[in-house]
């Protein structure tokens, strides 16, 4: 396993976007999503989930309502709303541009100085 | 937005499912984080504890959950209310002195604002009052109370050629009538109005109508407007009221409307009409109203009326420097003079308010030391700092509001104390001071203010302090930052209530010096009984005389009466005649003018004024026999210097025919005829028996001296003059209790600052004995070791007295410097003392001293006598 990484800070809200954009999930289930997609290599803070979660569900981006989880319990499932899917594109788009501007700076080599 | 609103209105109106969802959430998560551990072999309480231990601190994250939510504030607010109100409840003593200590502080200034919103504030009670405006050329200065107001001739000029008021009015202010024929002879307050008055305040009468163009004219003139309040005073609230007549001065008037209750602006409770015509002998200034036309800015019209009287031909005599134009706000014809008064108030009240505060935030400081544990707990478990100022805020606002509450309860009753200590007449607009709601709203501003104020500096000393150290000394510990604070708190609290004494010292000193001024007679055991003879009624000088003459030879004649006497002009009385005259043989000094009053003989000895030569008048000094006068002293030493005034010859006409010439047969002493502070006037006494003028008779004040109480004889001169004249308003007073009204306003002054003062001064050196105390109690170990180590009772009290010592001096020298700034607002107010006055500051400073070193006795008495043994045992 590759060790992991702590998350970029600011990045915890586009993540749980993605994670929900995929289908609706509960709190545990986001976390292991984005764990699952990462491939165990990001860390994230079990703790800060949460107030990152109801942050999103404050300013809409996402909803909430009680369901049942696989296990029979009821669980708190949260889904992509259409103002939380415009802020997805919108959050992705600027992390890709700024991706490549570093990554653009970061392969400078002298001669193209 | 709308959804940030709708989750935020959840959030309120649900907290509590909100709270419970919340915990099922976290609960599950931690649970099914637990059964995939156990799945993968873990034992199910070692997976319960591995959960707990990665998903990190829950309350934490529930106050961040909330925090996102952003109903916290609100949330937070309800916990901090419930918490602060328990740690009150905790702590009665501490909540108690703060709270009196506010209250006291909040409702001296919740009274005075109470005052000065009714007095200052509110609006005139008529429709756009805002666009009332006094047009005024008077100049300021001169020997009496300033009025705004404009000549007939000026006024007439002004209203034909102005653009910028819809209309002008003109009325007199502070005249007077008598009524009969309604119940007792009584004078009320009148005033003669333009038709134009009622209109341009937008009133009109509830019953009847207003004048009409072209009443007040000659023949014309006999209507009248009654107040709402008289109407139901003295006319029993007839609805037939209209038609009927009434007698004023004599003169019977038909009532043609009442008025709306509570209008009675110029404070007159009858209004008549009030034509304006030049007269050739006398010019009648008055003060004009106008209402100003939609759209123009009072500027404009006082740049019309500067334009105006630049181009205003001048009158004989008349120089430019005599006009001031002024376009003034109505409300100030009735305020003006009260407004620095006024503001010298709330000004002193508010440094209680100041004092007040430091105490109570000394208070804070000594409980935020006790509670510095609790601070470090919360703070180890995760509350932010803002957080927990915020809790300590709230509890010093839950006590500002309590106090503030308290405060009004306490204004409720020092209100209408404060306006009966206030001298009669002298505050304006009294009936509509009350306790409205901006009176609350200002409560309530200065208590969430004053909460803030005194909460702040204790809250971030509270809060700042190093966490592990306070949990590892448990709580026990003196820190040098608060010695600070309460150092600065307790030297500010010095120099307020320094300033206040001085303020308070000077007025109580002017006014003690106003009291010893020797008027020129002797007041007391004098009784004095004004009337007001009706032309309508006494048409000319000899029915006046006789008048006179009958009242003075019954008054004469009562028990208990040694002397009696009667004058036009009665010293330090409301009125007042200057005029001219001319010396035989000599020039008056240009400028030198006289008083003239006119008095029968026996006035001086009655009145105690002091014949220095010749004579007094006669009964034989009448109409037949040749002309005499009485000068005062100053017109002795003016006009003869060096020559014997007894024979010489004077007189009061321009141009004086032989027969005019008036023989001097006696000096007097001067007499101060315009007020205690104002200088005495040089006077020329005439027998009223040789006076011709009814304008010199109709007002008259009779004296008497008795041997005991004047009081006494106040009943049986109310019946002389029922006899002589059923019909005449009665007014009789001593002259000591008018004297007393005289300076009824700086006795008011002096009374409510040095109430100020003294709140101020207690208030101090409370705070400051439990500076003190408070600085003892923590020193204790620390004294103990000292006196453990060798040092006497003696070195204690020079290390305490020198602290103490250090503050008082250093909130002298503050509050001194302060004072000598801040005193000059009082320079207008005081009589014959300088706002610098050395004495003055010195007395202060000593009694505030000497009381700070009384209040410190107690504390330093308890540090000397700390055992050595029991203080070290807590250490």
């Amino acid at each position: 396993m590759d060790k992991q990484m702590e998350l970029l800070q600011g990045t915890l809200d586009m993540l749980i976007l993605k994670a929900v954009s995929l289908g609706p999930l509960h709190g545990y289930g986001i976390l292991l999503r984005i764990q699952q997609i990462s491939k165990d290599r990001l860390e994230i803070q079990q703790g800060s989930l949460y107030p990152a979660l109801y942050r999103l569900e404050h300013q809409g981006w996402i909803a909430s309502e009680w369901g049942e989880s696989e296990n029979k319990r009821k669980a708190k499932y949260y889904r992509l709303t259409a103002a939380g899917r415009r802020k997805l594109q919108t959050e992705a788009e600027k992390w890709n541009r700024m991706a490549d501007l570093i990554e653009g700076i970061l392969g400078t080599t002298a001669e193209e100085v | 937005m709308w959804s940030k609103f709708a989750s935020w209105l959840r959030a309120v109106t649900r907290r509590s499912r909100m709270e419970s969802e919340m915990d099922a959430e976290l609960r599950f998560h931690i649970e099914a984080f637990a059964e995939d551990l156990v799945r993968s072999g873990v034992p199910h309480e070692e997976a319960l504890r591995r959960a707990r231990i990665e998903f990190g601190g829950v309350e934490r994250a529930k106050e961040e959950c909330r925090d996102a939510r952003g109903v916290s504030f609100l949330e937070n607010l309800f916990q901090d209310l419930r918490f602060g109100l328990r740690m009150l409840r905790k702590s009665p003593g501490f909540t108690a002195v703060a709270i009196i200590t506010l209250a006291l502080g909040i409702g001296a200034n919740t009274a005075v604002f109470t005052v000065v919103n009714g007095v200052l504030l509110r609006a005139m009670p008529f429709p756009e009052a805002d666009r009332l405006f006094l047009v005024s050329l008077a100049p300021q200065g001169g020997p009496f109370d300033w009025q705004p107001g404009v000549s007939d001739r000026d006024y007439l000029a002004f209203r034909d050629q102005d653009q910028t008021f819809e209309r002008i009015a003109s009325f007199t202010i502070g005249t007077t009538a008598n009524m009969t024929d309604a119940g007792d002879p009584v004078q009320i307050p009148v005033a003669y109005v333009t038709t134009e008055f009622f209109p341009v305040l937008r009133t009109n009468p509830e019953i009847g109508r207003a004048f009409l163009a072209g009443e007040g004219e000659p023949g014309n003139e006999n209507v009248v407007v009654l107040s709402n309040e008289l109407w139901k005073e003295r006319f029993s609230a007839d609805s037939e009221v209209l038609g009927k007549t009434i007698r004023l001065d004599g003169v019977s008037r038909t009532v043609i409307g009442v008025m709306p209750p509570g209008f009675a602006f110029p404070d007159a409770k009858v209004w008549m009409p009030l034509a304006i015509h030049i007269d050739e002998h006398n010019s009648f200034t008055r003060p004009v109203v106008g209402r100003l036309r939609p759209g123009v800015a009072p500027q404009q019209a006082q740049a019309e009326l500067e334009t105006f009287s630049e181009n205003l031909p001048l009158g004989p005599g008349e120089n430019k420097r005599d006009r001031m134009p002024q376009i003034i706000p109505l409300k100030d014809l009735l305020v003006a003079n009260i407004r620095p008064s006024l503001l010298v108030f709330a000004g002193a009240v508010a440094f209680v308010l100041l004092i007040a505060c430091a105490n109570v935030a000394n208070l804070f400081l000594a409980r935020a030391v006790g509670r510095g544990h609790e601070m470090a707990l919360r703070s180890t478990l995760g509350a932010g700092r803002w957080r927990l100022v915020r809790q300590l805020l709230t509890e010093s606002t839950l006590l500002s509001l309590s106090g503030g509450a308290a405060g009004i309860l306490l204004a409720f009753w020092s209100v209408p104390a404060l306006l009966a200590l206030a001298p009669e007449g002298k505050i304006p607009r009294m009936e509509v001071i009350r306790m409205d709601g901006w009176v609350l709203a200002f409560t309530f501003g200065i208590s969430v203010i004053t909460g803030i104020f005194f909460g702040l500096a204790p809250s971030f000393q509270a809060t700042r302090r190093n966490t592990r150290e306070s949990l590892s000394q448990a709580g026990r510990s003196v820190t040098a930052s608060h010695e600070g604070i309460r150092g600065m708190l307790t030297i500010s609290e010095i120099a307020l209530a320094l300033i206040l004494l001085t303020g308070a010292g000077l007025m109580l000193k002017s006014f003690l010096r106003l009291r010893a001024v020797n008027p020129g007679f002797s007041p007391s055991n004098v009784m004095t009984m004004t009337v007001d003879l009706p032309e309508s009624t006494y048409r000319t000088a000899p029915q006046m005389r006789a008048f006179h003459e009958r009242t003075l030879g019954e008054l004469s004649r009562l028990p208990g009466v040694s002397a009696s006497g009667a004058v036009n002009l009665l010293p330090l009385g409301e009125r007042l005649t200057m005029g001219t005259f001319q010396v035989e043989g000599s020039q008056r000094p240009p400028g030198f003018m006289v008083d003239k009053p006119c008095i029968s003989p026996g006035y001086f000895r009655a009145m105690g004024i002091l014949l220095l030569r010749g004579r007094e008048f006669t009964e034989a000094d009448n109409e037949t026999a040749p002309g005499v006068v009485v000068v005062s002293q100053s017109v002795a030493r003016t006009l003869w210097p060096s020559e014997d005034p007894v024979g010489k010859r004077i007189s009061m006409e321009d141009e004086p025919k032989p027969e005019d010439w008036l023989t001097v047969v006696g000096v007097v002493e001067d007499v101060k005829q315009k007020g205690l502070a104002k200088n005495s006037d040089p006077a020329i006494y005439q027998p009223y028996l040789q006076v011709s003028s009814s304008f010199f008779l109709s007002h008259m004040t009779f004296v008497v001296r008795t041997a005991s109480r004047p009081e006494s004889v106040a009943a049986a001169m109310r019946t002389v003059l029922r006899d002589v004249d059923k019909n005449q308003p009665i007014s009789i007073a001593s002259m000591d209790s008018l004297i007393a009204t005289t300076t009824a306003e700086t006795r008011f002054q002096v009374r409510l600052l040095a109430t100020f003062a003294l709140i101020a001064l207690t208030l101090t050196i409370v705070g400051i004995y439990g500076v003190l105390a408070y600085s003892v109690a923590q020193r204790t170990p620390e004294i103990g070791v000292r006196m453990a180590l060798g040092a006497q009772g003696a070195d204690v009290l020079r290390m305490l007295l020198r602290k103490t010592l250090f503050l008082i001096s250093l909130g002298i020298v503050i509050g001194g410097t302060g004072a000598l700034a801040l005193t000059r607002v009082l320079a207008r107010f005081l009589f014959e003392v300088k706002p610098s006055d050395l004495p003055t500051f010195a007395m202060v400073t000593l009694a505030l001293v000497s009381s700070a070193l009384a209040a410190s006795y107690v504390p330093i008495r308890r540090a000397m006598k700390v055992d050595p043994m029991v203080a070290l045992r807590y250490e």
